[in-house]
Order: structure tokens, then sequence, then C-alpha cells
């Protein structure tokens, strides 16, 4: 049993971060308002499936940016570089994306295909300037890219005052009917065209990363990039290319997020969507690798939408927050359960 | 003139939250350790502060209120608190990075997003805060409006010493205590060389996971402070953002080279970028430009690219920093 | 006679290797008391233990005849033993007055008294005539002065016993000699010396006794006046009856790779870690490197291999300069390259064996289709050469490299290289750290190599590989080329004068 969890000291290090920081939540739960804190802590842990179809239809649209996000950050990881930029590529690929979905209105019904696209090179270029500036003036990335998150937003927030503004709810109007990512219904379930999308993406970059010399080029430099110079590999050229392929996809993210018609609008506040921040533990949880993403961001997404539920237990929704930022936290904690794991595998050892 | 005046007074209130948050990352980085996690000790450290002089203030009557002596010791019960709650914060940071040996930017990063998320669980779920995400506080009442005697002298009275809160001269007690420690005590010179040379350090017998540790607890007493600072000098509600200001801070750490001369340099000029940000409207050239408010805001973002593009070529941090620390090797 | 260091029938063993095989050691007051071996012998294991970074397995330590327990640097200073590292353990921004007094300030209510400090300075600094200026930062003085900086941190602690580990080997002439009035004047001053080096002339220079270690044994003590660099040498390598393997020794054709005048300068000392190399290998022949660690081998490689650019001279290989080339073309052209660190540059740990196997090859044209790997092309390949080369690893090419012992980690690197049969194969130390058994193979690997007509270049640390293997061998010292032999015009013996710097032969041949 144990040799099991030593091959996969990580998947067990990935699954102790998220049991350690879901018992952060329910301490704290406890604190506020023991009375109702297990009830709450059960419907956070059934979140998806509170309203069966409906929910779970939910939880798989909530989970498509998550997933994209993820797949920004854990693609850059996987190349060794700390993208904190995807707030700020997210929010860039939000604003075309609503511009062209407002305004656009002459491409048709494929409007919100080419909004999305648009979305994910506005994320594209966004992301060039931090990786040109590491590049050529060894500007920290973590700093530069925090930099241009805070640029992308008050960018974004005049682009909306300018083009697409609603005065009245002072956010950006809504996009044009032709504009909202159409979805599929099988029967009960409605399946988004963005969650496929995310799917389609998580399938291509699968492929990249296992069957192409490009992957291979790009991991060989993330894993050890003394190896990738002792094989004549180009790690410069790499390394920008993954930052704008993380750019792009936080931008399509945007546009997934944005290009609907449940009433989410982009808000004229100080304040970044948060998705582009739950990339970081999406792509934490699911180990920087596109299926473990998947299931991470679908993760979220499911307990998110608990502590949607959540508030009928009269405690404030935030508290996923807690929970998600938690997991972050204990999943830099790998040493801890390592010697964890080990105590566990001596006494195995011990009792023969 | 009088615009000038009201120039350099805001350029304080900003520059000083700025200053002492970077001369809390200095320690840290001084010792060795990264940390992004800045913003969020702010957060966290303004939260429990300004909930403590909330808390004192609603008991207080009309008078005590508007006894601006008396509201001084409520600003500095206030300053301990958050300085207090930074602190131990920073701990989680110093345990994940030191003894875990963690990445130190995801460690920070987790920090960054859990500050705020407790702040506003916590001021939601509780009557006090009447279930929003607010505190609300009486800042009004430390505006000192004017020094006696000092606030009489020419130019500098204006600047220093109207207008003014007591925050400013702690902020300046902050940096020449900064100074004095760093670079003039026992305790500054072995925090100095774990950052250079941990391995060095220890051959010479000196503790380096005791210097990182206290390194990063003076940086969370002070982002703790510097948070505080931030929200009681320009606001009068905490809202659970300090708008990128721990990165900002990062940014003076860099720009200021890890010195805290030029740090306060550096913190001044940052503090005039934001101001211009703030108070655009009140500079008849600027307000006649007729620029977005949006520009204004993005102008220290901006500012401070460009500054690090200008400056990363120079200037080195201190040479261990972010490299983990392994007793073991040799 | 009174001993002020004894250390008994010390034992100290790590995985796979004994270092320190009761060995003893004796200290007498107010000597210099060189520490003489090759790489490995385990010279500053046993230093190591006294400074207190180690424990003995077995043995006793003894100060002034007191048995003592040393368990970290700290005790060790308080029982007056000082080192001096190899590499400087000095913080390159700090003052020389502040690299001296860290870690014993003198303070005052926690402010560093810093006139008191320098006037102790400047005090120690005249009594043992070790010129320094207190004032100046680490990073802006030369390393001889950095040397006497440690030398100062150590008297400050009011050392008795200071270790020296291979003291010279950062310094110029000028300096060494410097260094070498400096020991003298402390043992005047009734300091006591160890010496660790594996310079015979400096050994003769300035030793009272010579302690010589072979292969983690002690194999004795002696008088320096007493005894020629010559025994000293043979003392250091021993004579052995060695394991030979069948072969001739070849002449080789033509040459395939032609060095001139390459030097390399140093980024952070102001030395030449490479001075004026030249020599070439021929079609068919092993030419072997030889040379004590540190001597400019590793560098050497790194600049034919491309590893490093900034050198200085001409490359060529076949008709090709490759002076300016970068590594794939190197590796196109025909190098191959079997690493030192088998672990920092020749494999990708995390990746399993089919993926380190292509590592050199992956972008060619039957490894891919338009940047989609051909997955069954590879596995034949992967599978072929875990046969051909007798690869074990539990899940055959799937293994994660990092799960393989390094017997076979190492196998992988040279079935990588040799399968692509590059006519100049570089190998160096490539059998570091294996067993008998993977050592045997790979030596019959690189002859059967040669055998085919290709030419290789070997890198050893270890005296009895070169002579297995090696036609021709060239003796590196300092960064340069002191020697060039025929294997079988020569022994250990000579081979050790030269690799101690005893002796200069006649290169031009090289």
């Amino acid at each position: 049993m144990h040799k099991f969890f030593d091959k996969n000291i990580s998947l067990f290090s990935s699954i102790c971060a998220i049991i350690s920081g879901l018992i952060v939540g329910l301490i704290i739960m406890l604190f506020t308002n023991p009375s109702e804190a297990f009830s709450a802590f059960f419907t956070i842990l059934t979140g998806g499936f509170q309203e069966g179809f409906v929910s779970i239809s939910r939880m798989l649209y909530d989970a498509a940016p998550l997933i994209l996000t993820g797949l920004s950050v854990g693609f850059s990881f996987k190349t060794g570089l700390f993208n904190i930029g995807a707030p700020g590529q997210l929010i860039m690929g939000a604003i075309v994306a609503i511009i062209a979905g407002v305004h656009f209105t002459f491409l048709g019904a494929f409007q919100w295909l080419i909004a999305l696209i648009l979305a994910g090179i506005a994320g594209a270029l966004w992301a060039i300037i931090p990786g040109v500036l590491k590049a050529y003036r060894h500007v920290n990335e973590v700093v530069s890219t925090i930099m241009m998150n805070y640029i992308g937003l008050y960018l974004a927030v005049y682009l909306v005052k300018l083009v697409v503004y609603n005065r009245e709810k002072n956010e950006s109007l809504y996009v044009h009917a032709n504009a909202v990512i159409p979805s599929i219904k099988l029967g009960n379930l409605t399946i988004s065209w963005g969650f496929l999308i995310a799917l389609l993406i998580i399938v291509i970059f699968h492929i990249i990363l296992t069957r192409t010399v490009f992957g291979y080029e790009l991991k060989t430099v993330g894993f050890n990039h003394h190896a990738a110079q002792y094989a004549g590999m180009n790690a410069k050229r790499n390394i920008i290319l993954s930052l704008v392929i993380s750019g792009a996809l936080a931008g399509l993210a945007g546009g997934v997020i944005y290009l609907n018609n449940i009433g989410r609008a982009l808000e004229v506040v100080d304040v970044l969507p948060n998705e582009g921040y739950l990339g970081i533990p999406v792509a934490l949880i699911g180990l920087n690798n596109p299926i473990g993403i998947f299931f991470a961001g679908l993760f979220m997404s499911y307990i998110t939408l608990g502590g949607f539920y959540m508030q009928i237990y009269n405690f404030v929704p935030e508290i996923i927050d807690v929970i998600i930022s938690s997991i972050i936290y204990f999943s830099a904690l790998v040493m801890l359960f390592k010697a964890l794991l080990e105590k566990l595998g001596k006494r195995r050892n011990v009792h023969g | 003139m009088d615009n000038l005046y009201f120039l350099l007074q805001q350029m304080l209130y900003f520059a000083i939250p700025l200053l002492i948050v970077a001369l809390g990352g200095m320690f840290s980085e001084r010792s060795g350790i990264v940390n992004i996690a800045l913003e969020g000790i702010m957060l966290f450290g303004a939260f429990f502060g300004l909930l403590m002089v909330k808390y004192i203030q609603d008991m207080q009557g009309r008078e005590v209120i508007e006894n601006i002596a008396k509201q001084q010791l409520v600003l500095l019960v206030g300053l301990l608190v958050a300085s207090l709650a930074g602190g131990l914060f920073a701990l989680l940071h110093a345990y994940a990075s030191i003894n875990m040996k963690a990445n130190q930017v995801i460690s920070g990063t987790a920090l960054n997003l859990f500050a705020p998320a407790l702040s506003i669980f916590i001021a939601r779920s509780i009557p006090f805060t009447n279930y929003t995400q607010q505190v609300n506080f009486r800042g009004k009442a430390f505006l000192i409006k004017k020094v006696p005697i000092l606030g009489d002298i020419p130019f500098i009275g204006k600047i220093l010493f109207q207008q003014a809160f007591i925050t400013t001269f702690i902020g300046f007690l902050i940096l020449v205590l900064s100074y004095i420690i760093i670079y003039k005590t026992r305790f500054g010179l072995r925090l100095r060389a774990c950052g250079e040379h941990p391995q060095g350090a220890a051959s010479a017998g000196v503790s380096v996971m005791k210097m990182r540790y206290l390194g990063v607890l003076i940086s969370g007493i002070l982002a703790g402070c510097g948070g505080y600072v931030f929200i009681v000098t320009t606001s009068t509600q905490y809202n659970a953002t300090v708008s990128g200001y721990g990165f900002l801070a990062l940014a003076v750490l860099i720009f200021g080279e890890w010195k805290p001369l030029r740090i306060f340099l550096a913190s001044l000029f940052f503090g005039l970028m934001k101001t211009i940000a703030s108070a655009y409207s009140g500079i008849p050239f600027l307000a006649s430009l007729r620029l977005p408010s949006e520009f204004y805001r993005m102008i220290p973002f901006i500012a401070t690219l460009i500054v690090l593009s200008l400056s990363s070529s120079k200037g080195e941090g201190p040479r261990a920093l972010g490299e983990i620390y392994d007793a073991g090797k040799r | 006679m009174e001993y002020v260091v004894e250390m008994l029938n010390i034992t100290k063993a790590f995985p796979g290797i004994v270092a320190n095989d009761d060995v003893t050691f004796r200290l007498r007051k107010g000597e210099i008391h060189a520490l003489l071996g090759e790489n490995g012998a385990g010279k500053s294991t046993l230093m190591s233990i006294l400074f207190g970074l180690y424990q003995p397995d077995k043995g006793e330590i003894r100060i002034k005849g007191k048995p003592v327990k040393i368990k970290n640097p700290n005790d060790a200073n308080d029982y007056g033993i000082g080192m001096v590292h190899q590499h400087f353990k000095l913080i390159h921004n700090f003052t020389v007055a502040e690299n001296i007094i860290l870690g014993k300030e003198d303070t005052q209510w926690g402010f560093i008294t810093k006139q008191k400090a320098i006037e102790k300075i400047v005090e120690l600094s005249e009594f043992y005539k070790l010129k320094v200026d207190p004032h100046a930062y680490i990073k802006d003085i030369s390393v001889g002065m950095q040397q006497r900086v440690e030398i100062l941190k150590m008297l400050y602690r009011d050392a008795e016993i200071l270790i020296f580990d291979e003291p010279t080997a950062v310094l110029t002439p000028q300096e060494i000699q410097d260094l070498m009035t400096i020991m003298r004047n402390l043992v005047k001053e009734g300091k006591s010396i160890i010496l660790i080096t594996h310079k015979l002339k400096e050994i003769k220079q300035v030793a009272d006794r010579v302690t010589v270690l072979r292969k983690g044994k002690c194999i004795g003590t002696v008088d320096v006046d007493k005894t020629t660099e010559v025994e000293l040498a043979e003392m250091m390598v021993g004579r052995k009856v060695l394991f030979r393997i069948d072969k001739q020794i070849n002449e080789g054709t033509e040459n395939i790779l032609t060095v001139k005048n390459l030097s390399l300068v140093s980024k952070e000392h102001d030395r030449l870690l490479l001075n004026n190399i030249n020599f070439h290998v021929r079609k068919g022949e092993i030419v072997g490197i030889a040379g004590i660690e540190g001597n400019g081998q590793s560098e050497l490689v790194y600049c034919l291999t491309g590893l490093n650019h900034d050198y200085e001279g001409k490359i060529h290989f076949k008709d090709f300069d490759i002076t300016n080339r970068s590594i794939r073309e190197r590796t196109a052209l025909g190098i191959g390259h079997i690493p030192e660190d088998r672990h920092k540059f020749g494999l990708v740990l995390d990746y399993n064996l089919a993926e380190n196997l292509i590592l050199q090859t992956y972008y060619q044209k039957n490894f891919q289709n338009r940047g989609f790997f051909q997955f069954t092309f590879i596995r034949n390949f992967a599978e072929k050469l875990i046969q051909t080369f007798d690869i074990r690893a539990s899940r055959g090419i799937d293994t994660i490299v990092r799960s393989m012992s390094g017997g076979n980690q190492q196998k992988a690197i040279i079935a990588r290289e040799v399968s692509r049969s590059p006519e100049l194969l570089i190998a160096v130390q490539p059998t570091r750290g294996l067993d008998v058994g993977a050592i045997e193979y790979i030596h019959k690997e690189l002859i059967k190599h040669r055998d085919q007509g290709n030419a290789v270049l070997l890198v050893s640390l270890e005296l009895d590989e070169i002579m297995n293997l090696a036609d021709r061998i060239l003796v590196m010292y300092e960064g340069e080329i002191v020697a060039c032999l025929k294997t079988d015009e020569t022994d250990e013996n000579e081979l050790g004068l030269y690799m101690a710097g005893a002796k200069r032969g006649d290169i031009s041949n090289a």
C-alpha cells in the first residue's frame, strides 16, 4: 500500500492539502456558529449535487473559466515560470470579448466565437510585456505581472466606461444575443460551449505535452534547464512562448466568463475578478498537468457552488475563499506531508 | 502655493505607509526570505487594528471623540493591535519558508488570498460591522489640524505639522530605527549575513533559522502597521483592500536597493505618483488635461514597471535571497 | 612528545564508501603538518571530523591529551580549532572587519563597538604580519587578501590549531609565496598548522611532517626533510597489481580534434582557468586526461562541448572550425558527451528512460513527424538500447529515471551517446560512484568504441582508469597541460609527480 504512496507522493500531498484546507474552514465555521457548522460543512461537500441536474450544469458552467486559468498558471509552472498575471490577462480578454460582444453585431451567428478568439489574443498580448521585460531586462516576472494586473484593471475599467458603459448599474453592457456562448441540452443537463471548449483545450494541451516535440522541449526546460542546455535546446524562446500561451488561456477564460446572458457583467470596481487568482490553486492541486487541472477545476467549482447553497445556514460564502487559500498554503507544505508519509511508512514496516 | 503644500502633505500620507511596509520587506528579504505577502499582511493588520479602533470609538461619547489628544491614544492602540496581528500572520509564511522549505512565492500568494477572504468572512458574520465587509471608523478624529508652535514654522511647519497625523512621525521614527538596527547592531550584521551567504554565517556560528524567523516576523509587524497607517490616514473606512499597496512596497524595496535611506526616497517618489493619481483634480494644470481618472490610477504601476526596467540591471538584492537554505549541505 | 591534536583510529563511512578507515593522525605543537592524498583519499573528511562537521563512526579525538567530542564548528572553535576553507565563506559586500567579527561581535547594549574591533584586528594583523585593510569590502580585494581575512577570522577567535584546506588552489604564484611566509610566521608565534594539499612542491617548501592517505587508509607519516618527492608520490598513488583489460595500444590515424591556444579566464577571481591549451586527438585512439580535481579539466570539457562559450583560442573538429558553433551543431557534427554530473546535465530525472534516451535525437527525422513524436519508432529504439547495453530498469523503458540505480543511469547515458556513433566521444568521470561490474562494462564499451575507428577523450580522476583505457595520457595541472606520454612508456608514480606539479614534461607532441 505504501509503495503506491511512494510513487504518487504528489497526488497524496494534493489530497492532504485539500483535506487540511477543508478542516481549516470547518474549524473557523465552528468558531463562528457551532450549531450550524456541520450542516453547512456538509452542504459544501455535497455542493454540486444539491439541485440535481440544474446544479450540475451550473457546476460545469462555472468550472470552464477555472479550468482555463488553472491551465494558464499550470502551463507556465511547467516551464519554470510563475505567471501571477492571470487576473490581468483575464480582464483584458474579458473587456475585448465584451466590446466585440456588444458592438461587432455584423459577425452574425458566430459573434461569440470571434469574440472568444479575440479574448485569447488580448490575453496573449498582455503577457508579452512581462515576458520581454524578463528576457531583456531581467525584470522579476512576479512583480511585473502583478503590476500588469493593476494596469490591466484600470485600463479595462476605462474601456468599459468609454464604449460599453451601463451607467445605472455601473458595469458593462450586456452582450448581444449572438455573442452569448451557446449551450447544448442533453436531457436535463445543460452543457455550455464554454465548458466544451475548455475540455477541448485540455485535450489539446494534453496532446501537446505528451506527444509533441514542442511540449517535450518545454517540459525539459522546466524540469532541468541544465540538461536542456546540454541537449542544445533554446531556453529563451521557449520561455517567452510559454508566457504568451499562458496569457492566451487566461484571456480566453475572461471571454468565457463574460460572454453570458445570466447577468454577469464587468463591474466598475477596484478589484480584479476572482477567477484569475483561483487559477493558482487549481494548478497546484491539479499538479500542473492538464488532466489534473480539469478535475481540480471541477472540484473548485463544486465547492464554490456548495458555498453558495450553504448560505442558508447563515454563513458567509467567503468561507470558500478561506478554504481555497488555506489549500494553497498547505500545498506549499509538501515536505510536511512527505514526513507524515514516511512516519506512516515506518509504522507499517515495524508491523511487518 | 497652497496647492504645493497640499500636494506635499498628500504625498506624505501616501509615502509613509509605503515606507513602513517597504522597510518591513527589507528585514525579511535581507535575511534571505522573499516576502510577497506584504499586501495580505497589510490587510490583515489593518483589519484587526481598525476593528479595535471602531470598538473603542463606538463606546466613546462625543466629548472624547472630539478630544484630539485622547484620540491619538486610540490611534496608537489600534496601531499596536495591527502590528501584532501582522506579525502573527507573517509567522505562517516564516514556518512554510524556513521549516518546510516551501516555495516562498506560493506561500506568499496563499497569505495574500487568505487575508481578504478571512477579513470579509469575519466582518460579514458579525453584527458589529453590520454584516458588511466594511469597517467604519471616525478617521477625521485623528487628524491634527495644527501642532502648537511647530505648526507655525515657515514652510516645514505647513507640510509636517499642519493637517498631520502622528503616524507620519512614527514612520520617520521607524526609518531611523531601521537604519540603526540594520547597520549598527549585532542583530543587523548577522541578519544581513544570512541573506548574503547563509553557509558563511552558519560557519561563523550564527543561527540562520533564528535570524530568518526574526526577519520575517519584523516584516509582518511593519506590514501590519503600514496597512493600518495607510487606511487610517487616507480614509474613514476599511473595505477589504489596500489597492495593490503591498506590491508597490515591493517595488519601492527593489528600487531602493534594499537600503533604508534609498527606500525613503523611493517611497517619496511613489507617494508622489499616487498623490497625482488621487488628487489630480485638485491640481489645476492636470485637471485641465481632462484625462480619465483611470489613467491616473495606472500611473504608479506604470511608473513601477518603467523604474524596474531601468534599474533591474544595476542593484542586486541580497545574494541568497529566495534560495532555500539546507543546513546539511556544505 | 606533546601532541596538540590526536585523531586515533578514526573510521567514517558513508553509503557505499569508507572515507576514513582506521586513520591515526597526530599534530605536534608548533609544526606544519601536511595531509597529502589524491581525490577521494579521505583528507577532507578527516578534517571535517576535526572541525565538527561530521561525527566519526569509530575512534577518538584528543586535544592536548584530553579526549573530546566535537559536535559542531562552535565546539571546534571552543577548542581552539579554526579552518580556512577551500571555498571562502566570506560575505562579499561586508567589509573585512565585519567579516572577521561576524558571530563574535563586541557589543554594548546590542550596538557593535566597531572601534574596539578594528583596533584588535589591526593589532593582530600587525603581529602576525597579515596585511589587510579593515575598511575594504571583500568584493574589492584580491584573493590573497581574502584568504588573509579568513586567517584573521581564526586568529580573532584565538585559534591555536589552524587547518588550511587546499589554500593555494586559488592563488597566484606570488600570493602562494606570501602564504608560505605567513604560515611560517604563525608557527613561530606558537600556532600549529594542518595543511591539506596535493601539491608536493609546497609540502617540500613549508611542511615539517606529512601524513599520506590513500583510498581512506593512512599510508604513513614521514618527515619532509627525509623524504623525496618521488617517494611521496609513490605513497600517494601507490604501486598495485592492476586489473588490466586486454587491449593493445593504438596510435590512431588522422587528427579529428585539434585545440589551439585555448584559454579561459575565471569570472570571479582574476585567474586563468585554462592557460594556452594545445593538443589533438586522433581517430582510433583513446586520449586520457589525468589530474587532480580542480586543475581545469571540467572547464576544458565545457569549452569543447559548448556549454561554456567565453573562451579564447580555436577548436577544430574534423574539417570544421567549431569555435563558435552552438552545442547542438557540435553534437550533430559527431561529438558525444558523457557529462561529469549525470544528474545535472546528463539526465532529466523526472522523465522516463525512453524520454531520456531520445534527449539528443528527439528532433531528428525518424523520431518525429511534423512535430508529433513517432512513438513506435521511439519505443523500438529505446528497447533495442536497453537490450544492447543491458540497462536494468524495473519497468523497462517506462521507468522513471530517478528511481534507477546510479550504474544503470550511467549506462543509459552511455547507451544514448555511444549508439549515435559519435566520432569523438568525450567521457568525463564515466564510472564515478559505480560498482565493479558496471565499471568493467563501461570500460569495455569505451574500448569497443575506439576499436570501431572513433576517438575517445577520457577525463578521469582515477589513475587506474586512465592507465587501463588510454593510449596516450595528458596530465593537467593548474590549467595547463604539463605532460604528454604514451601509456606503455610511463607508470602511476611518474604520473603522480606530474599531477602534483613536481615535474613538467615535453608537451610538443600533445
